[in-house]
């Protein structure tokens, strides 16, 4: 056992000097269509190699890309950027079918469309996997007359700009992972509309109210046939799949070239001021969200115990003496702890839910008989998790149950932590005695009375004297014939 | 996204009076057409780029609306790309847009009922009304158009309700639990026990008396113990002995160590019982009972 803990504990060790960043792994595949494109997304590239992460370049047409080795995933992580101009799909080994197979194994893609190029109806098929949809125009762009760059796009209003501090939703209890301070620019976006039954897509940045989307290709002088507007586009859209893998579909590829790194914006209302864009640092954490660098989150160990007797509000837990049993009984108090930590940088760090957010506990026997907000606490002796507590009644209902803590939030991993316990009812000689009971007293007295009359009815019958002497009866008798 | 509504519609206002170029419309008319009624029974409004229908308009289920306009870039009627009606639900922030079917010239049309409508805005909660605003813009440096023009009220059809679509999951916290627990056992008042558990031990003075009066005495204690002091002893002892028995049972013990411990207490009883009997019996023979 020690031994184990010892290799794990090396293990560890060796695998978080490997990975300097990623809370899962630093191999990184970049899918480009030539090496000439590459040049355009230095800086880019060199912000994810300064973070630790090894970036390997392969064509579509590489004989030698290949997603699985082994059977395994090959790569943590993936990087696909648009298909050149001509070529039908993504190639033999990023097909539909190899790419879902890569994010069940639990790898992480992001993946980038341009409204330049036509999107091949592979990654339309792709995208349909995880209920994204595309225009039906292969080529289609999205453009908002009220919100564009009118130093770069004055004409053609199709570098569309928007607050960074909305990234991610600024929805309530929604965790503010991708938010950035100040204006990004995204040039020639594609939208897409995304499917409204599925709690596991989110859309990072939606257009703006008044943005639509059109194909560029057409001739036609106004739309009348509108594929989505407003705020139905979703131009960065986020997917966490069931086991944490992360599918990120980025509208605009331009977005993260060099030349929208570092240029100064003016937003086409006038009075506006020329700023520089946020790209970079929406780029930095738009990878850092899709490559496991941020919003992970790591259950520690579950610990429960009983809250009665010597135990109570025990706060050192190597204390206890019977820590995690197996069996309660009714109607007793229960303490139940569990450990969160999230990923920062190269450790983990307490968790803190959002605002308005809260973990939970259920205490479910097919359905949930307590489901109960948790506390969490930090305590010095464990600084890398935050302690989520609850202490409560277990319900009157003896039978199997469980101690369940399901945390699945938008752009968090998922916590699935389950404990089964049986919780018995009372024992024959555990329910309160008679006498404890003032309702049984006058039964009490009642046994106790009966005992003390035939005591006595004994006595009489040893030791009674007759008050007068015997008469003959016989005698009277005869006489009185 | 609350923010950029209100920038773009600060930095309208702005444009309308410095630009001197900007998208507009002219000759708007609003009609709102009921199925039953005939020509001419439609109600005809003017809309105004400039101030919205103070009076909002009502579009009963089986309606149908129809907006006729001319687009203007300046004064001169031109086709924009973008002419949109757009409908608003202020509380849940939902946005839907009817594009317009536009001539050269600028004339357009647009034309919806009811029906066309999502759910969520056929349906708004009662008392809400939709905000409808008139959309129009194309490329170049024309400033763009978009302001509220009127607002929409949609009565419910109590002919055709609509079937709500079902709440699609999404992750968040749930509400609360908390067990509620079985009412506790419930006693009756503490003075009717009192008053019980005392009526019964007052039986014992009243047998006491009772006896008593009808000639009941221990008068032979002295006799019987003289004549066999052993075989009374021990089998009052043991009758005592085994209430003791029955206390100890009650109080903590089990039927293992009760058993065996009645079982002794009891032959003693027996034997001990025997002779103490034999001894009241010659007392009857000798005529003292």
């Amino acid at each position: 056992m020690e031994m184990r803990l010892l290799l794990s504990l090396l293990l560890a060790g060796l695998v978080s000097t490997v990975a300097a960043l990623s809370a899962q792994g630093s191999k990184l595949l970049v899918v480009l269509e030539d090496e000439s494109e590459k040049s355009r997304y230095s800086q880019f590239w060199t912000d994810l190699e300064d973070r630790g992460f090894q970036l390997t370049y392969r064509t579509p047409k590489d004989p030698q890309l290949s997603l699985f080795r082994h059977g395994e995933p090959a790569y943590s992580h993936l990087l696909l950027l648009p298909p050149g101009k001509g070529t039908k799909g993504l190639g033999p080994n990023l097909t539909p079918n190899l790419l879902v197979d890569f994010i069940s194994a639990g790898s992480n893609v992001l993946m980038a469309l341009s409204g330049e190029q036509s999107i091949p109806s592979a990654v339309s098929s792709l995208l349909l996997e995880f209920d994204i949809s595309l225009p039906p125009d292969r080529n289609s762009m999205v453009v908002d007359h009220f919100n564009y760059d009118s130093s770069s796009a004055k004409e053609s209003h199709d570098v569309l700009l928007l607050p960074g501090k909305n990234a991610g939703g600024s929805k309530k209890g929604v965790a503010d992972i991708l938010s950035v301070d100040g204006i990004l620019a995204l040039p020639h976006a594609v939208g897409a509309v995304l499917g409204n039954a599925s709690p596991l897509l989110n859309s990072i940045i939606k257009a703006p109210a008044t943005a639509y989307t059109y194909n560029p290709k057409e001739e036609q002088e106004g739309v009348e046939d509108v594929f989505a507007t407003g705020d139905q586009l979703s131009l960065v859209t986020a997917f966490q799949a069931r086991n944490s893998a992360r599918f990120t579909l980025l509208g605009s590829v331009e977005a993260l070239q060099d030349a929208w790194f570092d240029t100064t914006v003016q937003h086409s209302a006038p009075g506006s001021k020329s700023e520089q864009a946020a790209n970079r640092a929406f780029a930095q954490k738009l990878t850092g969200w899709t490559f496991k660098e941020l919003g992970v989150v790591k259950a520690g160990p579950v610990t429960h115990f009983l809250n009665e007797g010597s135990q109570q509000n025990t706060s050192d837990l190597t204390t206890l003496s019977d820590i995690n049993p197996s069996i309660y009984r009714i109607n007793t108090e229960v303490h139940y702890t569990i450990e969160l930590s999230t990923w920062s940088v190269d450790h983990w760090v307490p968790f803190t839910p959002p605002a308005s957010d809260a973990v939970q506990l259920e205490f479910s026997m097919l359905s949930p008989f307590h489901r109960l907000n948790l506390a969490p606490t930090t305590t010095p002796a464990n600084p890398n998790a935050s302690l989520f507590t609850a202490t409560f009644t277990l319900p009157d209902q003896h039978g199997i149950f469980n101690f369940f803590v399901e945390y699945r939030r938008p752009y968090l991993t998922n916590i699935e932590e389950k404990r089964t316990v049986t919780v018995r009812h009372f024992a024959h000689d555990e329910y309160p005695r008679s006498f404890v009971i003032m309702a049984a007293y006058p039964w009490i007295t009642g046994i106790w009375t009966t005992v003390a009359g035939f005591v006595g009815f004994c006595a009489l019958w040893l030791y009674s004297r007759p008050e007068k002497e015997r008469v003959e009866l016989k005698v009277k008798e005869a006489g009185g014939r | 996204m609350k923010l950029l509504p209100s920038v773009a519609v600060a930095a309208l206002s702005l444009t309308t009076a410095v630009a001197a170029v900007g998208w507009s419309f002219e000759d708007a008319t609003l009609t709102v057409q009921a199925k039953s009624s005939g020509v001419g029974g439609a109600v005809k409004e003017k809309l105004s780029p400039e101030s919205p229908l103070s009076d909002p308009v009502t579009l009963s289920a089986s309606d149908s609306l129809k907006i006729v306009l001319t687009a203007t870039e300046g004064t001169t009627g031109r086709r924009p790309h973008q002419a949109f009606l757009t409908l608003h639900e202020p509380t849940t922030g939902l946005v839907e847009s009817f594009p317009f079917s536009l001539k050269d010239n600028g004339k357009g049309k647009v034309e919806f009922t009811p029906k066309d409508l999502p759910y969520q805005l056929a349906s708004p909660p009662s008392g809400v009304a939709l905000q409808a605003s008139i959309l129009i813009a194309s490329f170049g440096t024309s400033a763009p158009y978009n302001h509220a023009t009127f607002t929409l009220t949609l009565p419910p059809s109590p002919n055709e309700p609509l079937t709500a679509p079902e709440t699609p999951e999404r992750y968040a916290a749930k509400p609360e639990i908390h067990h509620q627990f079985r009412a506790g056992p419930a006693q009756p008042p503490r003075l009717l026990s009192t008053l019980f558990t005392f009526a019964i031990l007052a039986t014992l003075p009243v047998l006491l008396i009772v006896t008593t009066a009808l000639g009941g005495n221990l008068g032979h204690v002295s006799a019987a113990f003289g004549a066999a002091p052993v075989a009374h002893g021990v089998f009052v002892g043991s009758l005592l002995a085994m209430e003791g028995v029955f206390f100890a049972y009650y109080i903590g013990w089990n039927l293992f160590q009760t058993l065996p411990v009645a079982g002794v207490v009891g032959i003693v009883a027996f034997v001990s019982g025997g002779r103490a009997l034999t001894e009241v019996q010659e007392r009857r023979v000798k005529g003292e009972r």
